[in-house]
């Protein structure tokens, strides 16, 4: 059986592994591995980026182990590796000392590899609703639950004009009334 | 799920019983109406992948109103498949053949041709007159307004009312009351 499920992202929810943050941080990113080539030109940033600033990345950044890994003649690969076992890998064929900078802030910072995926919602909360979820029940006019049906009253149209009849009927109880009004006055 | 989170989860997605009067209601702006309540449209939580849709009684089918000459002009077509098995018929013919169909076919054209269509169609329930089986109409808890107003008929007031109605003008003494 074929599916186009390869086709279409994996939906998926913001999620921290166990609180990370609350009370302390734990740097998800645990092993990188620099691979580049030493004659290349398609690795000439990466080898800039490992002469002037992976000192500095990895003093930062104690907790993520740097691992370099020349290997002739093939493209330049950034493998990230996670501590809940994800593995991601970052082709940077040609990339500049600041793209690969910007790509090993992306991994450390990520809680996973994210790639093929899609966020269902941009927020996460863990008390979605204070009232509680809407029911068919919630706002409904109690008086429904004593109505019968079918029920002529429940079935007319709301915001409906007066019709002629019924503002003649009107008109003619207030003509009464007031001469009922007014022959008292003269008693 | 927890039992509190089960309970709140069938209270959500609970289905509600509606029931509708068609009498003298045009059937093709009745299905724009009903279809919301078939399809869930009138709830907050609707999406089209949840099943969210409501039941729908609707009585007194046998007294639609349709607009203008409608009656004689609108055509309904079927086609059996068979070489000549092209009908024509007029919407009055099928209304006396089955005073349900024409609302029926409103709903059911009302809403887009996909695989919930069959299924929605399913919590639809016409009655061509007001004799619901009382198990169906027991579960009512709510009745969905007309969208036109029924006008009373003069022979529907009763004899007091009538005389009791103030009189606007005098007859002229020559006038002929038959």
């Amino acid at each position: 059986m074929t599916t186009n499920k390869s086709l279409f992202l994996i939906p998926k929810f913001i999620t921290t592994p166990s609180q990370n943050g609350v009370g302390r941080y734990v740097c998800q990113l645990q092993r990188v591995v620099l691979k580049f080539c030493k004659n290349h030109g398609s690795s000439r940033g990466i080898r800039e980026f490992i002469e002037y600033d992976l000192l500095n990345f990895a003093n930062k950044n104690p907790e993520v182990v740097v691992y370099l890994k020349p290997r002739r003649h093939r493209g330049p690969v950034i493998k990230a590796e996670y501590l809940n076992g994800d593995d991601q890998i970052v082709f940077c064929h040609n990339n500049t000392r600041e793209e690969i900078a910007k790509w090993l802030n992306l991994l450390r910072t990520q809680s996973g590899n994210h790639d093929g995926t899609r966020l269902r919602k941009l927020w996460h909360t863990d008390y979605p609703s204070i009232q509680g979820p809407w029911t068919p029940y919630t706002f409904r006019d109690p008086a429904l639950n004593l109505a019968e049906f079918p029920n002529e009253e429940l079935s007319r149209p709301l915001d409906q004009p007066k019709t002629a009849t019924e503002e003649l009927d009107e008109l003619f109880k207030k003509q009464q009334e007031s001469e009922v009004a007014e022959s008292s006055e003269v008693k | 799920m927890s039992v509190l989170k089960r309970v709140q989860q069938w209270a959500t997605f609970a289905r509600i019983w509606h029931v509708y009067d068609a009498t003298w209601q045009n059937p093709f702006q009745s299905a724009e109406l009903l279809k919301k309540y078939l399809m869930g449209i009138h709830k907050p939580i609707y999406h089209p992948m949840n099943d969210c849709g409501d039941h729908v009684i609707v009585i007194n089918s046998l007294d639609i109103a349709l607009p203008g000459n409608e009656w004689a002009k609108r055509v309904y077509f079927h086609h059996t498949g068979y070489p000549g098995g092209a009908t024509w018929t007029l919407a009055w013919e099928l209304h006396r053949k089955d005073p349900t169909m024409i609302l029926k076919k409103a709903v059911y054209n009302s809403m887009d041709g996909n695989l919930q269509r069959r299924y929605t169609m399913e919590r639809l329930h016409i009655f061509p007159d007001g004799n619901v089986p009382p198990e169906l109409m027991g579960n009512v808890s709510n009745q969905i307004r007309q969208i036109r107003p029924m006008p009373k008929r003069l022979d529907h007031y009763t004899k007091e009312e009538v005389e009791k109605f103030p009189k606007i003008i005098d007859y002229p003494k020559d006038y002929i009351l038959r």
